[in-house]
């Protein structure tokens, strides 16, 4: 069933959800796992389940930080909150990620 | 700093797994909330959105999993599974667990106990800076003494080599002696050491309080405000409770105004290990307890001597260096005729590592102790093998439980580190308990040895090193015995095993079992072998005549060194000494000696007989200064004529015991003859020589040790030379010991009331050690031996037991086709048999290695000794063939029909 979409990358679901709380602010895992399919238009195949190892890992490295909360709706919730270090991570992943879209661009372009 | 963080975060998760799996599922369930809510939203049932909520999830367990595994430590959670499974296992049967884990304490216990020694003695650094710089200078006399070929140096040869070589920074010199301190009215013995005035700074020490010595203060009369002293850390705890003052305070020692003026470091006990000066003094306060002639003698060879070598220096280009410059060193130091001695000229002067310092007791002890090393690593490797044994009839016997384990998707990484994790849990409380046995058997070990020296200044309490070898041991010991079970366990076929029959398929279980007995057989047969040979040598050195009678007899070493009295004044004085303690209540015998016999001390020099002097080559004799009553004190028997008088008209007389009679007048008695002694005064060249009438004939005793044969003995009036009187040995018979010590006081008091009281010591004690070694080395052994037994027919009877199980059916099928007891009873025999055979075969050629190479250690017993040997395979032969027995009956025993019902 996944075999029309691409699996998500391990270190890019990472930053995707990085980028994420960077642009949403404080955010529960659902909106998180939502956010990112709505942004990949439903191209990717992303079980949500697989989003909370990725929190686990980045709160490891403390570039997250999480607290029970309540959203809009009134539901309890963990919200995630990126932490200064979270921050510095996303301008140096963003970066070196750039750095490689671009070099696979030049690999991919047609040659002349 | 990342994975610090990511540790403290797993770490914690640890912790708390129950809460935070808790705090995961309310998360989760907040989650699918959210989807179905949406969902709702979306127009869907509340079925739908459930199940749709769930398939976009993904799998909510397999996500908890992946959390779980990367939030703690999984691996540590599996082994704590291990643990408490192994546990179980352990608890199910307790008799095996503790069988298996005495044997590992007792393996493991002899080895850190004799470890502990080992490292004490010959293998801890000296708590110096950067002690593998340092080196050890020592004379190495062409002879065939050991003692010889590792003498000191003298101070002349310490200061011309320092003169013309380039290879170290500095050389020190340093000698224990014995000093009397004196304090307000009371006067005591002090261990003390004299150290040239750089020691303490080749060796980079430092104070803890005051300063140390320095090379101003090792001068004649010592520095500029007289003698000066540092004391031991030791010393200044216990004497001086830590009094800072007690640095510029004056003490007498020996006679002498001496000033402390520091305190050595905690821990410090100097160059030369097991001993423990309490007081440092420089070399030249030799000079003037003993005369700066002696001080400045070439020839005078007592200072151990440790060197520093420079950064680029390599210990093989300074020994070079000192084999090139050691003719010149001699020749300015010593004097032409010392020179001319053979063993002298060929002298050479050995470079040996000096990070560990040096004690006297190496050339006596290391290999004993190494021999005991060997003999406890044997121990162990026998105890592991048997071990090994067990847990493998253990792993065949839960064959199934591995199979379904296995089927049910076990690895066999899994199913192997489940196994070794049983192992470890009987090798930690074996080692723990093994490093206990050790705490009490080390102090144990160390006072057997017979050195009163080493037991007070040896640790035999393991310390960190050795307790980190111990673990190392341990672990060892599990890979060893765990590995076989671990690996045929991780290869149990599951459909083989699952079928009920105990099959063919354990044949790796059997094949590894029957590779131990002889392996277990061999070594066992090695140390009963030795332990035998130790056990008749131990038997010969008791049982041989040594020619004294032990019993009551007390030796006192006298201090006259500062009585007024000198020369033959001293020897009246000597003489109204055991004259009065004659007089006292108990006393039998009373006498003087210049060396007390079995005490490894010896002074031999060349005789003749004077009717023959100008046709036969003087030969030598072991020599004794003695007085009267020496024989009937020591029980020698005087065999013709009559004892020395404590008279000046047997000045020129002497006794002899029967070798030296046969030796020197070997066609007629000696009765009467006249000897002659040659003095050669080394320092000068000079030969005169001595005659005395022999006046009695003595039966032959030992001289040095126990372990020599009787060789010639002259004894001599002590009145031959006045200039040896200083430190004669009072020798007691009587009664009790109390009356000999009782005497000796009040003679002290009465007679000679300035001079210290001495230590005695028994002559029983001295017999004892001087075979102390040997006695140690038979009991342990012995010990040993009877461990590697049992633990052989443990072995044995384990193997047979399982083989009969085993084969049950098969034996059933033989007995049905007609087979009889008897063919079923050799048949189980014949397999051990076969076994037990290659075993001894393969032990008697090591014993015959080993037992040649332990010759060393025996006395009169040779090291082929066939009676031993035979003693020994039939022992161990006997002993299998009865641990085989029980299963053999249970095997002949069968019955046919249930056998083969089982099926």
């Amino acid at each position: 069933m996944g075999d029309t979409k691409p699996d998500v990358l391990q270190g890019t679901l990472d930053l995707m959800v990085l980028k994420t709380l960077e642009s949403l602010g404080p955010m529960h895992g659902y909106g998180i796992a939502r956010r990112i399919e709505q942004m990949s238009d439903d191209t990717l195949s992303l079980n949500q389940g697989t989003i909370y190892p990725a929190l686990l890992r980045l709160q490891q490295r403390k570039w997250i930080t999480a607290e029970w909360g309540t959203s809009e709706n009134n539901r309890r919730a963990k919200f995630y909150t990126l932490s200064r270090l979270g921050k510095k991570q996303v301008e140096k992943e963003v970066e070196s990620w750039e750095r490689v879209a671009a070099t696979m661009a030049r690999f991919l372009a047609p040659s002349h | 700093m990342e994975w610090l963080r990511i540790l403290l975060s797993r770490w914690n998760a640890f912790l708390h797994p129950k809460r935070l799996d808790e705090d995961l599922d309310d998360e989760l369930q907040s989650h699918i909330d959210f989807a179905v809510e949406e969902n709702l939203g979306h127009g869907m049932t509340e079925r739908e959105a459930r199940k749709a909520a769930l398939v976009k999830f993904g799998g909510v367990t397999q996500v908890r999993e992946i959390y779980r595994r990367r939030r703690g430590f999984p691996s540590v959670d599996t082994f704590l599974q291990d643990m408490r499974l192994a546990q179980r296992q352990i608890w199910r049967s307790p008799g095996f667990a503790i069988v298996a884990i005495l044997t590992l304490a007792l393996g493991i216990g002899a080895n850190t106990a004799v470890f502990t020694l080992t490292h004490a003695l010959l293998l801890s650094s000296l708590p110096v800076a950067a002690p593998n710089q340092l080196v050890r200078l020592a004379v190495a006399l062409d002879s065939n003494d050991e003692d010889d070929r590792n003498a000191p140096l003298s101070l002349p040869m310490i200061q011309s080599i320092q003169q013309r070589s380039h290879s170290f920074s500095g050389i020190l010199g340093w000698c224990v002696y014995d000093f009397v301190l004196r304090e307000g009215g009371s006067m005591h013995g002090i261990h003390g050491a004299m150290v040239t005035g750089n020691a303490f700074e080749v060796l980079g020490v430092h104070p803890a309080a005051g300063r140390l010595l320095v090379s101003a203060d090792d001068q004649p009369g010592g520095g500029l405000n007289g003698w000066a002293g540092v004391i031991s850390y030791r010393a200044w705890m216990e004497k001086y409770h830590a009094d800072p003052t007690v640095v510029g305070r004056h003490i007498t020692v020996t006679d002498r105004a001496v000033t402390i003026v520091g305190v050595a470091p905690e821990g410090f006990e100097g160059a030369l290990v097991a001993e423990h000066p309490d007081i440092y003094l420089p070399t030249e306060f030799d000079g003037s307890l003993n005369g700066e002639a002696s001080l400045h003698s070439g020839g005078h060879l007592w200072l151990t001597t440790l060197a520093r070598l420079k950064r680029e220096t390599s210990r093989a280009q300074a020994a070079a260096e000192m084999d090139s410059i050691f003719p010149a060193v001699k020749d300015q130091t010593l004097t032409p005729a010392i020179l001319a001695l053979a063993e002298v000229k060929k002298s050479r002067l050995l470079v040996t590592p000096g990070r560990t310092g040096w004690s006297s007791l190496r050339l006596e002890y290391t290999r004993p102790l190494l021999l005991l090393q060997l003999l406890v690593a044997a121990v162990l490797v026998i105890c592991c093998l048997n071990l090994s044994g067990l847990l493998l009839a253990r792993a065949s016997a839960r064959r199934k439980e591995f199979a379904l384990r296995g089927a049910l998707g076990a690895g066999r990484p899994r199913l192997m580190r489940q196994l070794f994790v049983e192992s470890l849990m009987l090798a930690l409380p074996g080692a723990l308990l093994g490093i206990a046995l050790a705490w009490f058997a080390g102090p144990w070990i160390l006072h057997s040895l017979g050195s009163r020296q080493a037991e007070v200044s040896l640790s035999s309490r393991p310390d960190l090193a050795v307790l980190c070898v111990t673990a190392m041991c341990a672990l060892v010991c599990t890979v060893v015995f765990g590995v076989a079970p671990a690996w045929t366990a991780g290869h149990t076929n599951a459909e083989d095993a699952l079928r009920s029959t105990p099959g063919n398929s354990a044949a790796g279980y059997a094949g590894a079992r029957r590779f131990f007995i002889p392996f277990q057989v061999a070594l066992s047969l090695t140390l009963v072998v030795v332990a035998g040979l130790l056990g008749a040598t131990v038997m010969r050195l008791r049982t041989e005549s040594c020619g004294y009678r032990v019993e009551n007899v007390l030796f006192y070493i006298t201090d006259f060194n500062r009585v007024p009295q000198k020369g033959a004044a001293l020897v009246s004085l000597y003489r109204r000494f055991v004259t009065r303690m004659e007089e006292l209540p108990g006393v039998e015998d009373a006498s003087v000696a210049e060396i007390p016999p079995l005490l490894h001390w010896d002074d031999s020099n060349n005789f003749v007989a004077a009717e023959n002097a100008r046709n036969t080559q003087p030969s030598s004799a072991y020599e004794n200064s003695i007085a009267a009553h020496y024989f009937s004190a020591v029980g020698t028997a005087i065999l013709a004529g009559r004892d020395l008088r404590n008279q000046d008209a047997d000045l020129h007389s002497c006794l002899v015991n029967q070798s030296a009679a046969r030796l020197y007048f070997p066609h007629h008695p000696a009765l009467g003859e006249t000897l002659r002694e040659f003095l050669h005064d080394f320092e000068a060249g000079t030969n005169t020589f001595k005659d005395c009438q022999i006046v009695g004939v003595v039966q032959d005793s030992k001289y040095n040790t126990l372990h020599e044969s009787p060789r010639p003995i002259v004894y001599l009036p002590i009145s031959k030379d006045t200039s040896r009187l200083g430190g004669l040995f009072f020798v007691i018979h009587a009664r009790s010991l109390a009356a000999a010590r009782a005497a000796y006081l009040t003679a002290l008091h009465e007679v000679a009331p300035d001079s210290p009281e001495t230590e005695p010591f028994t002559f029983t004690q001295q017999f004892s050690d001087s075979i102390a070694r040997e006695q140690l080395l038979s009991a342990l052994s012995g010990f040993f031996a009877l461990l590697a037994l049992l633990l052989s027919g443990i072995g044995i009877y384990g193997l047979v037991a399982w083989n009969v199980t085993r084969r049950t059916t098969e034996i059933g099928l033989r007995m049905a086709l007609g087979a009889t007891r008897v063919a079923v009873f050799l048949l189980i025999m014949r397999q051990i048999a076969t076994l037990l055979l290659i075993g001894l075969l393969a032990g008697g050629l090591t014993s015959f290695f080993v037992a040649r190479s332990i010759r060393g250690f025996l006395f009169e017993v040779p090291a082929e000794n066939p009676a031993i040997f035979a003693f020994a395979a039939t022992l161990l032969a006997l002993i299998g063939l009865v641990a085989a027995l029980p299963p053999a009956r249970r095997a002949v025993t069968i019955d046919p029909i249930e056998a083969l019902r089982s099926e």
